[in-house]
Parts: C-alpha cells; sequence; structure tokens
C-alpha cells in the first residue's frame, strides 16, 4: 500500500519536474523564433519531413473515419427519419473533435516521436555538441526549424484528414446508404458554421501542434545520451502528447462550444 | 602603447577548480599549452580528461581560477565572445561527431555556410582542398553512415580545419582504430599542426601513440598534474604513478582493485544474510 | 540547386496547396454559394417584437429558396424592439416595398429563419431599405400555454 502511494508520488513528482523543465526550455526557446524566419530552407526541410511525409497516413486515416462515421450514424439518423443530415453530423464531428484529435494523436505517433528520436540522435552520437563547439547554436539550426514545421504542419494536415473525412462520409454516405446528395452538402451548410466549427478546429490543431512538436523537440533535445535514452523519449512523446491533447481537447472543447 | 605580443601560451588554466555534487574533479590545475606545440593530456579513466576539454571550449565554468584562450578569459558569460572563441578552436570528437544528414561535403561545408557568406564557388574550393588533404576528396558524396571509423574522423577534421582555427583539440583520436587508421591520424594530426603552424592538444590514454607524436605530456591523475614533460623526460621520471601509467602496469598507485571491505569480510557478511 | 531539395520544394508545395485547398474546401461548404460579400449584397432592416432564438446568419428565404443571411440581431433602445439586419443577394434586389417577413422554423423543433413574402408593390425596396410589415416568431411554448389554458377553460363549460 504505502509502496504503491510512494510509486505515485514518485511518478507525480516526475511528471512535475517534466513539466517545469518544459516551461523553462519553451521559454528559451521563443527569442529564436523570429530569427528562424532568416532561415526558411532548413523550415522547408522540416515541412517536407514532418507533414509532406506524414501526408498518406493522414489521408488515410481521414478517409477511413469518415467512412466509419457515415455508416455508423446512418442506422440511428434512421430511426429519428434524419438521415438527410448524415453528411451534417459527420463533418461537424470531423471537423469539431476528429479532425484535430485524431491527426494530432497520428502525428505525435508518425513524426512526434520521429523528432525525439532523430534529435536524440544527434544528442547521443554527439552532434549537438558538436554544433555548438563550431560556434553554432543547436536550438536555432535544429530545434526551432523542426518546431515551427510540426506547427505548421498540424492545421493543414486536420484540414485535409476533414476533407478526406468528408469526402469518405459523401462516398459511403450518397453511393452506398442512398442520401440524396444536394440534401448532404446542404445539410452541412446549414448546420456547420465557419467560424464556430471550422475556425474552433482550426484553432485546436493549432494549440495540438504546438504541443507535440514541442514534446517532440524537448524530449530529443534532453534525451539521456545513449540507446535506451533515446528509444525512451520516443515513447515518452507519444505518450504524454497523446495525454495533453486528449485533456487540451476537453478544456477547449469546454471554451469554444457554443452554449457551454 | 600596449604591446600586440602574442601570449607565448595558446591556453592557461590557472589554478582551476571545479567539482561536480559532492567531487572534486580539478583541485588546483595548473596547466600552459605552448603556442605551436602537439600537445598530449593522458591520465587514467575517470581523471576528468573529458571536463578539461569543456572547460577549454567554455561547455563549463570553473568554479574557480580560469582558463585562457590567446590571452583571453573563456567564458559563457556573454554568448557572443564565447562562441568567438569557440570560433578559433577545431574540436575532433572521438567517432567524428559529424551530422548524419548531411554528405561528407556538407559536413565540411557546414561551419562555412553557417558562419559566411562565401560564394559557392569558393566554398567548394575551399572543402574540396580540406578533404583533400585528409585524403578523403572522393568520397565526397558519400553519407556518413558509409564511412569507417577512421574515415569519419579524417572528415572530422577536416571539418574543424574548414575555418582556420588557431588551435585544435583531439578528443581520444586513436580509439578503437586499426594500426593503418591510427598510423594515418598520427601523420595527420603532426602534418596539420606543422603545415598550418597551429597549436594541438591530443586528450588520449594511448601512451605509445602519445609518445611518438607529442612534443609535450601532461600526466593528469585525481585533479591535478602529476607531471609533465618531453616524451623521454616522460620515459625517465621515477614516480611511480608515472611508470605505472606510463608501462602500463595493472597495479600501482591506481589500485586493481576497486577499493572496498576485504573480500573475506564481503564473504562472510553475505553469507549471514 | 540538387535534385533532392527540388523534390522538397515540390513536396512542400503540394503538401501546402493541399492543405490550403482543403481550407478553401471546408470554408466553401460551410459559407455554400452565399458568401455575402459587400459587392454582391445589399442591405435592409426589419423590426420584430420577439424573435425567438433567431441568430446571426440564420438564413433569409424566399420561397423557401435561401437568399441572404441575417447579419445583425440587436435591440433599438426607444421602442425595446428587436431589429434585424439582412443581407439580400444582389440578383434578388427586386422585393416590393410592402413585402412581409416572418420568423418561421425549420421542422418543428428545428431552427428559426426568416421567410420573406413578396407583395404586390410597383416600388422596389433600396439598399438600407426597411421592410415595414412583420410577423413576429411563434413561441411554441406559448402556444402550448395558450392551448393548455383553452383546452381547461373549454372542459369548465
Amino acid at each position: 500500500m504505502t509502496r504503491s502511494l510512494q510509486a505515485c508520488w514518485v511518478s507525480f513528482s516526475q511528471f512535475a519536474a517534466t513539466f517545469g523543465g518544459f516551461q523553462m526550455f519553451t521559454l528559451r526557446l521563443l527569442p529564436y523564433l523570429p530569427r528562424a524566419i532568416l532561415r526558411p530552407r532548413l523550415i522547408t526541410e522540416q515541412i517536407y519531413s514532418l507533414g509532406a511525409l506524414s501526408l498518406v497516413l493522414i489521408m488515410f486515416g481521414g478517409f477511413f473515419v469518415g467512412t466509419v462515421l457515415a455508416l455508423q450514424s446512418y442506422s440511428t439518423l434512421l430511426e429519428f427519419g434524419q438521415v438527410d443530415a448524415l453528411g451534417a453530423f459527420a463533418s461537424e464531428a470531423l471537423v469539431r473533435e476528429l479532425g484535430p484529435v485524431v491527426t494530432a494523436l497520428l502525428f505525435a505517433g508518425r513524426a512526434g516521436s520521429a523528432v525525439a528520436s532523430e534529435v536524440g540522435l544527434m544528442r547521443a552520437t554527439n552532434q549537438l555538441a558538436a554544433m555548438e563547439l563550431m560556434a553554432v547554436d543547436p536550438l536555432q539550426r535544429v530545434i526551432v526549424p523542426r518546431f515551427i514545421a510540426g506547427v505548421v504542419s498540424v492545421p493543414l494536415l486536420a484540414a485535409i484528414f476533414c476533407t478526406m473525412g468528408v469526402l469518405g462520409a459523401y462516398l459511403v454516405g450518397v453511393h452506398q446508404l442512398g442520401v440524396d446528395a444536394g440534401a448532404f452538402w446542404s445539410h452541412i451548410q446549414d448546420r456547420v458554421d465557419l467560424f464556430d466549427d471550422v475556425g474552433s478546429g482550426l484553432f485546436k490543431s493549432f494549440v495540438f501542434g504546438v504541443s507535440a512538436s514541442l514534446m517532440g523537440v524537448y524530449e530529443g533535445y534532453y534525451a539521456a545520451p545513449n540507446a535506451g535514452g533515446v528509444s525512451r523519449a520516443a515513447t515518452r512523446t507519444v505518450v504524454i502528447t497523446s495525454v495533453w491533447i486528449l485533456l487540451f481537447d476537453f478544456v477547449l472543447t469546454g471554451m469554444t462550444m457554443p452554449g457551454v | 602603447m600596449l604591446s600586440h605580443k602574442k601570449p607565448p601560451n595558446i591556453i592557461e588554466i590557472q589554478d582551476v577548480r571545479y567539482s561536480r555534487g559532492k567531487r572534486a574533479i580539478f583541485d588546483g590545475l595548473n596547466m600552459n599549452f605552448p603556442r605551436g606545440a602537439v600537445s598530449a593530456v593522458m591520465g587514467p579513466s575517470g581523471t576528468g580528461k573529458t571536463t578539461l576539454l569543456n572547460l577549454i571550449t567554455g561547455q563549463l565554468v570553473p568554479d574557480d581560477g580560469a582558463v585562457l584562450f590567446d590571452g583571453k578569459v573563456v567564458c559563457p558569460c556573454s554568448r557572443h565572445g564565447l562562441y568567438n572563441t569557440r570560433r578559433q578552436i577545431g574540436v575532433l570528437f572521438q567517432d567524428g561527431a559529424l551530422l548524419t544528414d548531411l554528405n561528407v561535403f556538407e559536413n565540411v561545408a557546414f561551419p562555412l555556410r553557417e558562419h559566411t557568406r562565401l560564394p559557392e564557388q569558393l566554398i567548394r574550393q575551399i572543402v574540396l582542398m580540406r578533404l583533400n588533404s585528409v585524403g578523403l576528396r572522393a568520397a565526397w558524396q558519400r553519407m556518413p553512415s558509409e564511412l569507417s571509423g577512421g574515415m569519419a574522423r579524417r572528415v572530422g577534421l577536416a571539418r574543424a580545419l574548414v575555418m582556420d582555427p588557431k588551435l585544435i583539440i583531439y578528443d581520444e583520436p586513436f580509439t578503437g582504430l586499426d594500426p593503418i587508421a591510427v598510423g594515418v591520424i598520427l601523420r595527420l594530426i603532426r602534418q596539420t599542426n606543422d603545415v598550418l603552424g597551429i597549436t594541438s592538444i591530443v586528450v588520449t590514454h594511448d601512451v605509445a601513440e602519445a609518445e611518438m607524436l607529442a612534443d609535450l605530456i601532461f600526466l593528469i591523475s585525481e585533479g591535478k598534474v602529476v607531471a609533465s614533460g618531453s616524451p623521454l623526460d616522460m620515459q625517465q621520471k621515477a614516480s611511480s604513478m608515472v611508470r605505472q601509467f606510463m608501462q602500463g602496469l595493472a597495479d600501482g598507485p591506481v589500485p586493481f582493485h576497486y577499493p572496498g571491505t576485504s573480500y573475506a569480510d564481503q564473504l562472510q557478511t553475505m553469507s549471514r544474510t | 540547386m540538387s535534385t533532392e531539395t527540388r523534390a522538397i520544394d515540390i513536396g512542400v508545395g503540394l503538401f501546402i496547396l493541399l492543405g490550403l485547398g482543403s481550407v478553401v474546401f471546408l470554408t466553401s461548404q460551410t459559407l455554400g454559394s452565399s458568401g455575402l460579400s459587400d459587392s454582391t449584397s445589399y442591405t435592409l432592416h426589419a423590426r420584430f417584437d420577439h424573435i425567438g432564438d433567431l441568430k446571426v446568419r440564420a438564413p433569409v428565404a424566399l420561397a423557401g429558396v435561401t437568399i441572404g443571411r441575417v447579419s445583425q440581431i440587436s435591440v433599438d433602445p426607444m421602442d425595446y424592439q428587436a431589429s434585424v439586419e439582412l443581407r439580400i443577394d444582389k440578383t434578388f434586389d427586386q422585393l416590393p416595398i410592402d413585402t412581409f417577413a416572418s420568423i418561421a422554423t425549420t421542422g418543428i423543433l428545428g431552427g428559426k429563419y426568416i421567410e420573406l413574402g413578396p407583395g404586390g408593390d410597383e416600388e422596389f425596396l433600396q439598399d438600407q431599405g426597411e421592410i415595414e410589415f412583420t410577423q413576429s416568431a411563434i413561441l411554441l411554448e406559448n402556444l402550448i400555454g395558450k392551448f393548455m389554458v383553452n383546452g381547461t377553460a373549454d372542459k369548465d363549460d
């Protein structure tokens, strides 16, 4: 009993320490951000490896989430005689919730962990130290471009995810379940709001993008310089980012939901 | 008028104290590295050779005392000043520490691209010249993962030299290399030092190589310099510590057994539980 | 420029285009065709005693077809009436001056919208014009209340 309490306390204090270190790291990063614009090449390279290379996964995920959403909601809507609202239902769920959240989770698994292990390996093989000794600041050269690229990529990926999802729902709903195509789109127009839904979805995915990318570079930068440390950094990035995303999602949904 | 005569020692370590936690690593360390010479820093593992390297490059700050580079204190108090100092120091890491996502050419070009705005044409010439001097001009397109340990170190050397440093520090340059690669590195260190007229510090525990290479050897143990001098001097020193290290004896001032209770005591206590 | 950096540039360019294209797609689908800007629409005003839960951006319909949106809702402090601003598509700029505006409901429990009933006058409403004839929202709860009161009153007879 006391042992498990102790374990709880240890993991809690670890969490608190990580959080504190994380905040310090974030503050240290801020002054570097404006100067990063001077080297756009570094950022595009990272957008390529973090964003563009995640594209297939995101499109695949979005499409199938959309189709499943349409299939699932169809029977319920049929019961209430509201089958026409299928498009509105699916796209609102996608744009508000599933798009930002699932995209961020997939991004954390695909790109966040990759950043953590890449930077961690650079730490382990003295590459960061070598840069430091060549009078090149690794925060400016390595960390900040990856961070910015992540922040840019996630909202774009989320938008692509939602679009693929709506198209998936359209294919299943209209071509398989026989919902009227006109009704499908007009209900979306009616029900989904640009600011309340699309805007808040993009805002959410921006916040998620910041947390996922920050976590990846942070864990990598402070990884223990050995094989275990690198793999731990990747794992922790995925786990902690996922917890954060779900937590943030709850808070942000509460904040942006009209009438809550 | 102040005279602009350069100080005779490129690095002066003055009474440096440094401790990690409660363990004192350096306790009043004094060293002078003369300009133009190849100095070897030797000592048993765990005597803080790497810490010394970090103190010289300003990655660590001494608790007390000072490290002077070219007559000026190395201090991370101003990032700008520190980076200015570091630009004049080349460091070759044990494994080369090449950037794994860049090829050989880009690795060597890296400091130039970061610090200068030279035209591409000129960068190409400088890089190829440096690669040629380490004998790897033809390998310019290879990725670091395709290089052997010795080749990676040679690329690292080319990179360390590309900014024309005044001082170059080698961290364990011979470890884990086959005899041919060791011979190549030995020759390269000596050649670079003499041809370019720079100063070299080699941190190593390979006695034979250090004796072949160095003009001056420092032997550090327990936070202090226990002996220094030319290789010949060191051979003749009578101190038991120097003899143990230089001749590679298993037991001596550095004991074979990790200090602790006696064997008999431990057997007794462990059988009781 | 090497072929590798060109490939990266193309990849990033396509990715960003695709992302922005998706944002545009989502935006256009939610706004529909009636992205009403100043150049494609004109403004009308209408006053109601009660607007129910009419919201900004609710549709304005003519014979059931959406021709505009509610752009602003406020209360006139002088006579305590709700003042509603409507943006109407310019293609429908021939609404007679005696056009009738009522607040209607989609389905039984659906959202509110404004239904316009065109009058017969020769003169047309101009930009910033006022719709004189309006009917307030029918509040379902009031109807139910009335029905119940009447129902019990009938029984008492």
